[in-house]
């Protein structure tokens, strides 16, 4: 399969985080081109390429751009840099190789909106992507790409890193901004969504980090090329976060609708060990876990793996093997979903809290086995009722875990309880 | 003492104009401050209301809802272990059961080290990870973890 690389095309360039290497390689033209264009232009084209939005939902990123008021005098940009889905690696290795392409892909986005003002959101535990970055803005503000009249025009657009401080839902875009405003990270209620009153009030526009940076190729080579990628409905490529126990775990640039399985056992060079794949959670914690016959024809878009009843979320691609414990996992997730609720709406405060009272359950032997099917009965009534979809989040993948893998959490407390053991 | 040393006053000085209003300055004070002190102290949070008009009542809520700010005082080297999906396939537990005993081989009080589990660090392709102050160390494993720590010194 041939395939141009976007995100990626940086890899095995030496010093590929220098600005003077990203100009070498076209770096910044493809901003040079817009800034001459309407923004009605940029945002077209953008909708044009079908790119979607990478930090989960894969929202059209064109339209969500056009949804800001055109009367609007104050509009910011937020790249969402917190990165904090489990299993999810891709915005890291972005700043890791080209921190200039995030900034060219917001210097588009942000005229594209008519923004001023731009800030990158990234989590702390980052510590040297965030200096990296630091660098790279300055650089850029040095060279003129940013600030007063840039790249010679009349437009100013300046650039801000604003750095979070250790919680998952700020990655939620209500929440981060929430959190920008120097608040905790609660998420706000929708409508009114962001593009029309988000930061401060203002009209704003969240995207994340890989959605911005694939922005500059496709300004560049056009919406044609980008969609000659990808499935229809998925155009273009992502990156995939291929974790567990495989041979060569890593980010993988690669077209959208690729074959799953063909990424775990070829490019990321199959299972260590001689170890059995038990199951694969395809898009972060999130996605519900899929077994080795759902996923043997199944292809990574956002289409397919919605009908094989998970999904793609942020590409983060989970390998299970054959001993490895369910009911570990379930209480790993449950925990973490408990642990990051901001605690705003019942459901998702007390769900995510029942939840993880019944799993501790079992390592208190107080767990019987019809409380695998409470646990399911309880995620199901977290689903859709609250302020963000965190509580989904966490319903989810605890429904696909109690669903398929019933009879072995059953064993497993049979076997911890007073009866079993 | 009874407010924040000079070129830290400073620092929160320029992030109180850096942003359209000097609240969204909290979480970057906030990290300023945790910096500079190790942690962040009760007299701080007046000081920063006292001095610099930051409200007692958003500082505080913000410094114990996100999980990075330490209230406590806290040890020289503090081991933060990812103890979510990836990490915990890869071996995650049984790692820091060696750093618990590496911990518990100390004398009674003298031990520079804390250890506590947290979630994904975003580097799940060296599972299992940890960061120790500011580094971060990847593929960390039974056989290499003493090693690791032993190069913290105070
Ligand atoms: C609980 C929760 C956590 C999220 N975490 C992230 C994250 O770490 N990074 C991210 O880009 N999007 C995250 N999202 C999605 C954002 O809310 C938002 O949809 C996204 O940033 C929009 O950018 P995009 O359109 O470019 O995908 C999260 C959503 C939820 C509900
Ligand atoms: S769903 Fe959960 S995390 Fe989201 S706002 Fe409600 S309580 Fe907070
Ligand atoms: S699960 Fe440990 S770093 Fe992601």
């Amino acid at each position: 399969m041939e395939f141009p690389k976007i995100l990626t095309r940086f890899e095995n360039i030496p010093n590929s985080r220098a600005l003077a290497t990203y100009e070498k390689h076209g770096g910044y033209e493809a901003a040079r081109k817009v800034l001459g264009q309407k923004p009605e232009e940029v945002i077209a084209l953008v909708k044009d390429s079908g790119l979607r939005g990478r930090g989960g939902a894969g929202f059209p990123t064109g339209l969500k751009w056009s949804f800001v008021p055109k009367s609007a005098d104050t509009v910011y940009l937020l790249c969402n840099n917190d990165e904090g889905e489990p299993g999810t690696f891709k915005d890291r290795y972005i700043l890791e190789l080209s921190p200039h392409m995030l900034i060219e892909g917001m210097i588009i986005a942000a005229h594209a909106i008519g923004a001023k003002k731009a800030y990158i959101y990234t989590r702390c535990e980052f510590y040297d992507e965030i200096r990296w970055m630091n660098e790279a803005i300055e650089e850029a503000y040095k060279a003129g790409y940013l600030g007063a009249n840039l790249l010679g025009t009349k437009l100013h657009i300046d650039l801000d890193h604003y750095i979070g401080a250790g919680a998952y839902i700020c990655g939620e875009e209500t929440g981060l901004i929430s959190s920008l405003e120097g608040k905790k990270g609660q998420p706000k209620l929708k409508p009114p969504f962001p593009a029309v009153s988000g930061y401060l009030g203002k009209p704003t526009i969240v995207n994340n980090t890989e959605t911005l940076a694939a922005v500059p190729w496709i300004i560049t080579h056009g919406a044609a090329a980008y969609k000659a990628m990808g499935t229809e409905k998925s155009p273009g490529t992502k990156l995939f976060c291929v974790s567990g126990p495989v041979k060569k775990p890593g980010v993988f640039e690669r077209p959208l609708g690729y074959p799953l399985k063909k990424l775990i056992f070829e490019d990321a060079g199959g299972m260590i060990d001689g170890k059995q794949l038990k199951a694969v959670i395809p898009g972060g914690a999130s996605a519900p876990v899929l077994l080795p016959a759902e996923i043997e024809t199944l292809t990574l878009d956002y289409e397919a793996i919605a009908a094989a009843g998970s999904m793609l979320g942020s590409g983060a691609v989970m390998v299970i093997p054959h001993d490895q414990p369910m009911m570990e996992l379930l209480r790993i997730l449950v925990n973490f979903f408990h642990h990051e609720s901001c605690g705003q709406c019942t459901p998702c405060r007390e769900g995510t809290g029942w939840l993880a009272n019944i799993v501790q359950g079992v390592e208190e032997k107080t767990a019987l086995p019809e409380d695998i099917e409470k646990l399911y009965q309880i995620a199901l009534h977290m689903e859709g009722r609250t302020i963000c979809a965190l509580s989904d989040a966490a319903a989810m993948p605890t429904k696909a875990i109690t669903k398929k893998f019933a009879d072995e959490l059953k064993q497993t407390i049979y076997a911890n309880s007073r009866l079993g053991g | 003492m009874d407010t924040f040393a000079p070129d830290l006053q400073e620092k929160i000085q320029s992030e109180l104009t850096r942003y359209e209003t000097p609240r969204s300055a909290i979480l970057p004070v906030l990290h300023l401050i945790q910096d500079y002190y190790e942690w962040i102290q009760p007299d701080h949070v007046a000081w920063l209301e006292r001095d610099f008009g930051l409200s007692r009542v958003h500082v505080q809520e913000v410094a114990t809802f996100y999980s990075m700010y330490r209230l406590e005082p806290c040890k020289p080297f503090r081991i933060l272990f990812c103890d979510n999906l990836v990490c915990a396939m890869m071996g995650a537990e049984k790692v820091m059961d060696k750093i618990r005993d590496h911990i518990g081989s100390f004398p009674e009080g003298k031990c520079p080290f804390s250890l506590q589990g947290v979630p994904c660090l975003g580097v799940c392709d060296g599972a299992p990870a940890m960061l120790v102050n500011k580094d971060r160390h990847l593929k960390v494993n039974r056989d290499n973890v003493d090693a690791i720590l032993a190069s913290y010194k105070v």
